[in-house]
């Protein structure tokens, strides 16, 4: 069996993958997460190290490892780098079949990626400067509420009389929501209100590029419930989530990793990537 | 990955241009002394340089300092200088560095800058040029002249629009007359559209010569260093035996077939100002995936000469004024700037565009989204879009801006394999 | 009079509406005629209406549209409005109108024309270049462009543009703006009879109706607002300088209003005020216009000055008004207002008047922030 792993050392949280590939296609061996902290370097070896630990498998074993996120030049290990986005569309379209559109939602950032059918990048757009439409924006809500990030999607669902929430900027949305707590508004619609604003966000981006089904949202905030149903709802179809949501990025870099350990086999991952996929 | 490429032009234009670019900044530093020559502010689009030279003018652009500034990684205290004036973060940061500039008596090479004795002001489009402006003319105290150029609002200016803004050049050189007491020489106006004519032609060639595989010469970033001359010396001898240099060099390395890189990998279209803060930084992003631009938007705000059009001498006047109509970027519309960028890609053969937003300039990035969707959506070229500003240094992302690069070049160059298996299968 | 009352409400409730009714109506009524819409600041409506059409002057879509899609087009440090225009243009809201005017107001605005006339290339979509030349030059100008337009009136499907038609449009307009220009001055007289925020729906309903309909709404609240009932109160009485094209909530004026600011002068319907005397009847019409625009029209933020600078016609303005303060109201990405602010606060200071800088949006649903900043500066002027 040939083995490979990716690393993606995202802003808050390192996520590594280990992947083997034999007679009988591609599996995901093992997964690892851990928060990054202060010290990127010693995050990405702890992934590793954890990861290869869950997979009973020698680090000495894994022949190739491509590194992602924005502290891919950081893994001393590591031997390439590919970014996030390449990676993600990768990731989507290997373990969610069909994948056309993927919509990324991290802690920093938000991403759309238009998704070729082998899982190529056709187009993307980025909402990287500013915290609206990422987890950021999110948690900051869940904070003044006095809310834990797990408790506010499934609040959110229960809404039934959204409040409007005109502001994009994470600062200025806390006094929004604290002028609505004091109008008496309840909680679930307060918060349903700023999971449609984050949505209505995302999507306003994300329809730069060719929205097509099937759209999976990947990333952190892909876990919450709330959010979504809220994308679901703006954008008027169903999207696709997996639990392997947050590991999207290194699933993909250790997928781009398996190839360039079969280098000599390339033309026959572009080519059939029918059969390299699972598909 | 790439192997790490200079992203350094090799040869001796720049220099040349530096050398050009210093002797203009001396003269004016003269004229900060003794009055000689009078001195007239413009700006760079459409500008009527022309016409300087009937009086023996030396023009003064404060585009041009602004952008030095910010090259220089000067320009953050003037921009916050005018802020604590009450200039607001959202206004143009060009702006913003000048008057900063004139509040704090900081020039780019720190001699003196001449008060103007006309702010002339020609109106192309850019409706922040106005406001600069009249900034400008209330700080000096010099009198001011808006040329109102219209905009070029269908395929080709009207008749109305070429004798109104004759009309205004010749009210502009009578006030010029009582301004310098000097005579108009109507002789050496003409002269100087000749020589402009000439440089334009020069220009153009080079131009073109990004069309060749490899170019000698990156259309964006070397563009815009070599665009100064374009402006400070078109109607003058000196800019034509600069161009002339600069196009004998440049063929000289398609004759050898000398590229930016050693391995030229991709060819971009860049639609947009650069980040003059990080103007290197940003160019070895580029180069380190051996991207060279083959053709750029920005390096036309001082004139569109790649298209044939060309200042006449028979005509002084009207070629005048059909420039500031009709022949630089700001003035012409929208659509019209989607065009040429289409014709770059296709006649330049582009593997891809590279649209950079900029915060303080609307005239260029508002509707760039609808441009992106238009050369995604029904030109199908590969687009990239990313964000910063022009000048000041507060607004870019190193790490984010890479990153959307690095995307960008590895999905065209999986593009690439993928066609080059397909030719190999 | 209690139905009088009623009329600033239901007025107001008319400009909430994105779907145009009374354009439909109007088209209803008239088979076959077309309706011309112009994006702010200054439009010569004249020219469309005695064409036979009916013109109509936008104002965005204030809070009632979500932006879903014209954020694709136009990204991110652009006002508001540009974003609306776009949104109601891409939802079929601009369905009603054959015809889409932009003018050289400010950069965004310039772009967003020709966005709109790539994305709707079956609407006649055009620029009108207003100059910006002392030069009188710039009347020959402006008749010619006048001309132009009247042409591409003409070619859209309207009635031959005859010198005695416009003439008549022109005196109607006329009419228009004495009332309108009465209203002012009524309200900076006795601001207790009449709020800002009324005389502002009363003004700007005239947007979405024709002319004829509007000069009767304005006579009639000019016959009966007088002998209103209401109390004079102890205000302070304030200058509202730079929203002249993206407006602010009515809500926004109102607090205002509430916190104490008698609003006896503004910049929000600078439109419907743009001459300062009657269009003269005499003459070529078109070149009236022209000469009116050059020699007769009030300064404002979107274009170069003939005469004089902009900041002496605000200090006229508080002259006029024996206005008490400034307050600045000034859109989010508003380019021309805060380039303005610069010297029209250095012009106030000289003067001696406290002045405060207020940004807003058009899409509000919270006024917390604004409402202290407002009550605090009130109080500071106040209790002295």
């Amino acid at each position: 069996m040939r083995i490979a792993a990716g690393v993606d050392v995202g802003s808050t949280q390192t996520k590594a993958v280990l992947v083997g590939a034999n007679g009988d296609g591609i599996q995901v061996l093992a997964r690892s997460l851990i928060d990054t902290g202060a010290n990127v370097r010693k995050a990405a070896e702890k992934a590793f190290d954890e990861c290869c630990q869950a997979a009973v498998i020698a680090q000495a074993d894994v022949g190739f490892v491509v590194g992602t996120g924005y502290g891919r030049y950081n893994i001393s290990f590591g031997h390439t780098q590919m970014t996030e986005i390449s990676c993600h569309a990768r990731g989507a379209h290997f373990l969610c079949p069909g994948t056309r559109t993927v919509i990324d939602m991290g802690g920093q950032d938000a991403k759309a990626i238009a998704v070729g059918p082998s899982g190529e990048v056709l187009d993307f757009v980025m909402n990287d400067k500013c915290a609206a439409g990422t987890g950021r924006f999110l948690a900051n809500a869940a904070e003044v509420m006095g809310l834990g990030l797990d408790d506010i999607g499934p609040l959110s669902l229960r809404a039934t009389r959204p409040v409007k929430i005109a502001t994009v900027c994470t600062v200025f949305v806390e006094s929004d929501i604290l002028s609505y707590l004091s109008q008496g508004k309840r909680p679930e619609d307060i918060m349903e209100g700023v999971h449609l604003a984050i949505a209505k966000r995302t999507m306003s981006l994300a329809r730069r590029v060719n929205i097509e089904p099937l759209v999976t949202m990947t990333g952190g905030v892909a876990r919450n419930v709330g959010m979504v149903r809220a994308l679901e709802t703006v954008l008027g179809q169903k999207i696709i989530v997996t639990p392997d949501a947050q590991f999207m990025g290194a699933v993909g870099a250790a997928l781009f990793s398996l190839e360039k350990l079969g280098e000599s086999f390339e033309s026959s991952v572009w080519r059939d990537h029918a059969v390299s996929s699972g598909d | 990955m790439a192997e790490k490429p200079a992203s350094e032009y090799r040869g001796s234009i720049h220099q040349r241009q530096k050398d050009l670019m210093l002797d203009w900044y001396q003269r004016l530093d003269h004229s900060a002394e003794t009055g000689d020559p009078p001195a007239v502010s413009m700006m760079i689009s459409g500008n009527c340089v022309e016409l300087l030279e009937g009086f023996g003018a030396i023009p003064l652009y404060p585009e041009v300092n602004a952008l030095q500034l910010a090259i220089r990684h000067q320009s953050l205290e003037p921009i916050l200088a005018a802020e604590e004036m009450g200039y607001a973060g959202d206004n143009c940061a060009y702006v913003k560095a000048d008057i900063g500039c004139m509040l704090k008596g900081i020039t780019p090479t720190g001699g003196r800058l001449p008060k103007p004795t006309l702010v002339l002001c020609n109106f192309v489009g850019c409706n922040t040029y106005v406001k600069w402006f009249e900034h400008v003319a209330v700080y000096t105290g010099a009198p001011l002249n808006v040329v109102d150029v219209p905009f070029l609002r269908s395929d080709q200016p009207s008749q109305a629009d070429i004798d109104y803004v004759v009309r205004q050049l010749k009210e502009v050189v009578g006030q010029m007359e009582k301004l310098t007491g000097r005579k108009f020489d109507y002789d050496r106006f003409q002269q100087a559209v000749a020589y402009s004519s000439e440089v334009e032609d020069l220009w153009s060639q080079i131009k073109h010569l990004a069309k060749n595989s490899p170019s000698p010469f990156d259309a964006y970033f070397d563009a815009i260093t070599l665009m100064g001359p374009l402006y400070v010396y078109r109607g003058k001898r000196e800019g034509v035996e600069f161009f002339r240099a600069a196009l004998n060099e440049l063929q000289q390395k398609v004759r050898v077939g000398e590229g930016v890189y050693d391995h030229e990998r991709f060819r971009v279209v860049v639609e947009g100002p650069p980040p003059y803060p990080y103007f290197r930084t940003f160019r070895d992003m580029f180069a380190s995936w051996n991207a060279v631009a083959v053709a750029s938007t920005y390096s036309t705000v001082g004139g569109l000469w790649e298209f044939g059009f060309r200042h006449d001498s028979k005509t002084p006047f009207e070629s005048v004024a059909m420039h500031m109509l009709a022949q630089n970027v700001t003035n012409r519309n929208y659509l019209q700037r989607y065009d040429q960028i289409r014709r770059y890609v296709q006649e330049w053969k582009a593997d891809g565009l590279i649209i950079h937003f900029v915060k303080s300039c609307r005239l260029f990035s508002a509707g760039q989204g609808d441009m992106r969707d238009y050369f995604t959506k029904q030109l199908g070229v590969p687009t990239l879009y990313i964000e910063s500003d022009l000048e000041d240094p507060r607004y870019f992302a190193e790490a984010q801006t890479k990153n959307r690069i690095d995307a960008f070049f590895e999905s065209l160059e999986h593009s690439k394999r993928t066609a080059e298996h397909a030719v190999r299968a | 009079m209690e139905q009088f009352e009623r009329t600033f409400d239901s007025l107001y409730e008319g400009l909430q509406d994105l779907s145009f009714v009374g354009v439909r109506k109007w088209k209803e009524q008239h088979p076959g005629a077309k309706s011309v819409a112009f994006f702010p600041v200054y439009a010569p409506m004249e020219l469309v209406h005695a064409a036979g059409m009916l013109p109509v002057l936008l104002s965005g879509a204030g809070d009632r549209l979500d932006i879903q899609h014209a954020d694709s087009r136009f990204g991110s440090f652009i006002c508001s409005i540009i974003k609306t225009t776009m949104e109601m243009a891409m939802t079929g809201h601009l369905e009603p109108f054959d015809g889409l005017l932009f003018s050289s107001i400010c950069d965004s605005a310039r772009n967003l024309c020709f966005v709109v006339k790539r994305n709707f290339p079956q609407m006649y979509v055009d620029f009108l270049h207003l100059p910006h030349s002392t030069s009188e030059s710039s009347v020959d100008f402006l008749t010619e462009e006048y001309r132009r337009i009247i042409t591409e009136l003409e070619r859209l499907g309207g009635s031959p543009i005859q010198p005695a038609t416009l003439r008549q449009s022109i005196a109607l307009y006329n009419i228009q703006r004495r009332l309108v220009r009465q209203l002012y001055e009524l309200r900076a007289q006795s601001p207790h009879l009449l709020r800002a925020w009324e005389s502002y729906v009363l003004i700007r309903s005239g947007n979405l109706m024709p002319v004829e309909e509007h000069i009767d709404i304005l006579k009639q609240a000019l016959e009966r607002i007088p002998a209103r009932p209401g109390k004079k109160r102890d205000a302070i009485r304030v200058v509202i300088e730079g929203s002249f094209c993206e407006q602010p909530p009515l809500e926004l004026i109102r607090l205002l209003e509430n916190a104490g600011c008698d609003i006896v002068e503004d910049d929000l319907t600078i439109a419907q005020r743009w001459f300062t005397e009657d269009v003269p009847l005499t003459g070529d019409p078109v070149r009236a216009l022209a000469e009116s625009y050059v020699h007769r029209s009030v300064y404002s933020s979107v274009r170069h000055d003939f005469f004089k600078p902009r900041w002496e016609g605000l200090a006229e303005k508080v002259r006029n008004t024996r206005a008490e303060a400034v307050i600045f109201l000034i859109a989010k990405f508003c380019e021309p207002a805060y380039f303005d602010f610069v010297l029209f606060k250095k012009k106030i200071d000289e003067l001696g008047l406290p002045h405060l800088l207020l940004e807003f949006e058009e899409k509000l649903f919270t006024f917390d922030r604004l409402r202290t900043e407002v009550e605090t500066f009130v109080e500071s002027l106040v209790f002295d």
